[in-house]
């Protein structure tokens, strides 16, 4: 399987607000994927679509070769998602939290395997204490945990570093660029074109909710562009379209 | 002063704020005017209900519900906290502010009750004494009803809300103190009542009020408000979570231990979420033992008219009723965003949610139990059981069907909570009136499940396709 995410005029309508507008988009496996755009743009909605957490109203969508409409449960057992609101369950612990996981996901040995992502995102001293009494930062680490715990083909991570010190950010960074070398798809969305510039392989534009650009960052590296510029020649002649 | 108005108002934004946000303000606007147009219309139909029930009794049925009414508010205010600070974010509402603001815990509790006391009652309270007022002209009652209603009906509202403040702040300080007094409140009743002869509404203020209006006993029902709110707000301490406790993992063992359930580990995170919240006993007594103590006292009350094993079997319907509001108390912990990454259905989270109610029903089955021991009525414990349970699974099938996972939020949308009295009060009607025919005609209650079955199914596709709300 070669493509891990097809969609094709996908649409999401809220009221008058046409948060996702006719969008095609096709993301290869092995790909770092940015989905870029300022607030507002339709990301986090065009994630939401991804996963089956929202119904669109018009268009197709295909995730690791699974209709998303057709099998949403497939499709989430497969892929590993970090929403852009991380809110674990109040009442559990971090550790129970991934047992609780586990227990969905039907994951073995979770035990150990939250031991690493305790240590490796550093935070084993809060792995007991309530979901609701952890720092935002520390239930994104959570989340983090959460969706790569069962290893999964692909993420889809909607504003992965706007909770993170500037440590963490490298740790994830460098997390994210082994996950895709070792065989597996990432597709995060940001608004922080820096981010994208430095690990994104390919990216698209999004702008209220339209398609505006897609490309690959190396590509135009060659041509001496940086992303912002390009990013804002487009928004603005979006805008003026 | 001026800091105290200041507060005041900005915290009655806030609750505009958080209700209106929730389902559009219209929607919420339109609230207190149903409660008018139930209460203008119902008036007309006083000559027909004087025919079934006494006067004397219908008042006193009024006065209840409006003390219950205050009761469920206050317990709603107090319990809700937990669910209102998670949603909106602790800093997010200024009852928590006293942290970013140099304001002390105890003046924004004063703050939080007046706030509780004058919103609700605009919106509960006035409107519905508004409507009976209007309606007089046409109804040939004397004005002077309404303006001693509007008196009394106050009052009894305000008696609720205060007596859970009470007890409330009791419960914080100390659970065995509570259970001490609660105790000791029932033996007053259970004498005055058995021993004295005393008739149990004589020892309820506002309802001596109405029937003899004095200075004096005024003054007696203002005490008997403000007293405990004072009180309260003395003795209140601050609930600081500590939050660096931590916890030992109960999550794997118990949904072990739960292997035979179809949703273990939903079942022992809904256990855990109770135990850690201290919700269990807590809702236990505010949102079911006291309102069902009350109405036993309003509706024994009624003795004279009722036969014996009516008035048991009438509560029993009630106690369903309430009964199937503990689907509330599981759907408060989370919205569907804790699970919305995972690879399950909306369907298998009602599905499991509706399993840890199942084992709830416990406490009512129990409690009927006691009832029909302590009150003699143990010949008809049997229909009662099937009363009591059918009622609360149909109940709470109306409130899946119309809510799915947020009961909390979309009952207090008009139209929600007007098809849902319809539906729920119509079958409630029926089945009261049946039993009080012949109390084995209670059993046909069994009959329930069928639409209570299909509505659970209709509510399974319903909110399987709907995008879940966010709120
Ligand atoms: N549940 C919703 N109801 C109504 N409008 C929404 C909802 N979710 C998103 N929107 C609107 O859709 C547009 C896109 O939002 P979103 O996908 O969150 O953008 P982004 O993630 O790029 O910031 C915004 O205008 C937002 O207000
Ligand atoms: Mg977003």
């Amino acid at each position: 399987m070669a493509v891990m995410i097809e969609t094709k005029n996908l649409i999401k309508v809220y009221g008058d607000i046409t948060a996702v507008d006719n969008v095609t988009l096709s993301v290869e496996r092995g790909a770092l994927y940015g989905l870029l755009g300022p607030n507002g743009s339709g990301k986090t909605t065009m994630i939401k679509m991804l996963t089956g957490q929202i119904r669109p109203n018009g268009g197709s969508v295909s995730v690791v070769g699974i209709d998303v409409m057709r099998d949403p449960i497939g499709v989430r057992e497969r892929v590993g998602i970090i929403p852009e609101q991380e809110t674990p369950p109040s009442f559990l612990t971090a550790t129970e939290y991934l047992n609780f996981v586990a227990a969905v996901r039907k994951i073995p040995d979770i035990d150990e395997k939250a031991a690493w992502w305790f240590d490796f995102l550093d935070f084993r001293d809060k792995k007991d204490v309530l979901c609701k009494d952890l720092s935002r930062g520390t239930r994104q680490k959570l989340m983090f945990a959460q969706a790569f715990i069962h290893k999964p083909v692909l993420a889809l991570i909607d504003e992965p570093l706007i909770n993170f010190d500037p440590i963490m950010q490298r740790v994830v960074k460098d997390y994210l660029g082994e996950y895709v070398k070792k065989g597996g798809t990432i597709f995060i969305s940001t608004h922080i074109l820096e981010v994208a510039e430095e690990i994104c392989s390919g990216f698209a534009i999004l702008h209220k909710g339209k398609l505006l650009h897609t490309g690959s960052v190396s590509d135009l590296k060659s041509n001496n562009q940086h992303l912002d510029d390009f990013f804002l020649s487009l928004v603005q002649n979006g805008a003026h379209a | 002063m001026v800091p105290m108005l200041d507060l005041f108002w900005n915290m009655m934004k806030e609750e505009w704020r958080v209700h209106s946000t929730m389902f559009g303000s219209i929607s919420f606007a339109l609230f207190p005017i149903m409660i008018f147009a139930i209460a203008f219309m119902g008036s007309f139909l006083l000559p027909v209900f004087k025919s079934v029930l006494p006067i004397q009794d219908m008042l006193i049925i009024t006065h209840g519900n409006f003390l219950l009414l205050g009761l469920m508010v206050g317990a709603f205010g107090l319990l809700g906290n937990e669910v209102m600070n998670r949603r909106f974010g602790q800093a997010s509402l200024l009852a928590y502010s006293s942290r970013s603001l140099p304001l002390s815990e105890r003046f924004i509790f004063a703050n939080f009750v007046v706030k509780d006391t004058v919103y609700y009652f605009v919106f509960w309270v006035f409107p519905f004494i508004a409507g009976f007022a209007l309606a007089t002209p046409f109804t040939h009652i004397s004005p002077i009803y309404p303006l001693i209603l509007s008196v009394t009906l106050t009052s009894s509202f305000l008696f609720g809300l205060s007596g859970v403040f009470f007890l409330s702040t009791i419960y914080v300080r100390s659970k065995r103190v509570l259970g001490i007094v609660l105790v000791l409140i029932l033996v007053i009743f259970v004498f005055a009542y058995k021993f004295a002869g005393i008739s149990v509404t004589s020892l309820f203020p506002p309802l001596i009020l109405f029937y003899s209006f004095s200075w004096t006993n005024l003054i007696i029902t203002c005490a008997v408000i403000i007293i405990p709110f004072i009180i309260s707000i003395a003795l209140f301490i601050p609930e600081f979570t500590d939050t660096t406790k931590r916890y030992r993992n109960m999550l794997t063992s118990m949904t072990r231990k739960l292997w035979f359930f179809p949703y273990p580990p939903f079942s022992a995170k809904d256990l855990i979420d109770m135990h850690r919240s201290g919700s269990v006993v807590g809702q236990t007594i505010f949102s079911f033992i006291i309102p069902l103590a009350l109405i036993w006292f309003f509706l024994s009350a009624l003795t004279g008219f009722l036969p014996a094993y009516g008035i048991f079997l009438q509560f029993t319907v009630l106690t369903g009723v309430i009964a199937s509001t503990m689907y509330t108390w599981l759907t408060q912990f989370d919205s569907f965003t804790s699970y919305s990454c995972l690879p399950v259905s909306v369907k298998t989270v009602i599905a499991s949610k509706i399993n840890s109610f199942t084992v709830l029903q416990l406490i009512p089955i129990a409690f009927i139990s006691f009832v029909s021991f302590t009150t003699h009525n143990v010949p008809y414990l049997l229909p009662a059981l099937v009363l009591c349970i059918s009622i609360s699974f149909y109940a709470l099938s109306v409130i899946v069907y119309m809510t799915g996972l947020s009961p909390n939020v979309l009952l207090y949308d008009v139209k929600v909570l007007f098809v849902y009295l319809i539906s729920v009060g119509f079958p409630v009607l029926v089945l009261g009136a049946l039993s009080f025919i012949n109390p084995n005609y209670a059993l046909g209650s069994v009959l329930l499940f069928l639409p209570t079955l299909y509505l659970i199914k209709l509510g399974f596709t319903k909110w399987d396709v709907l995008d879940q709300p966010i709120f």
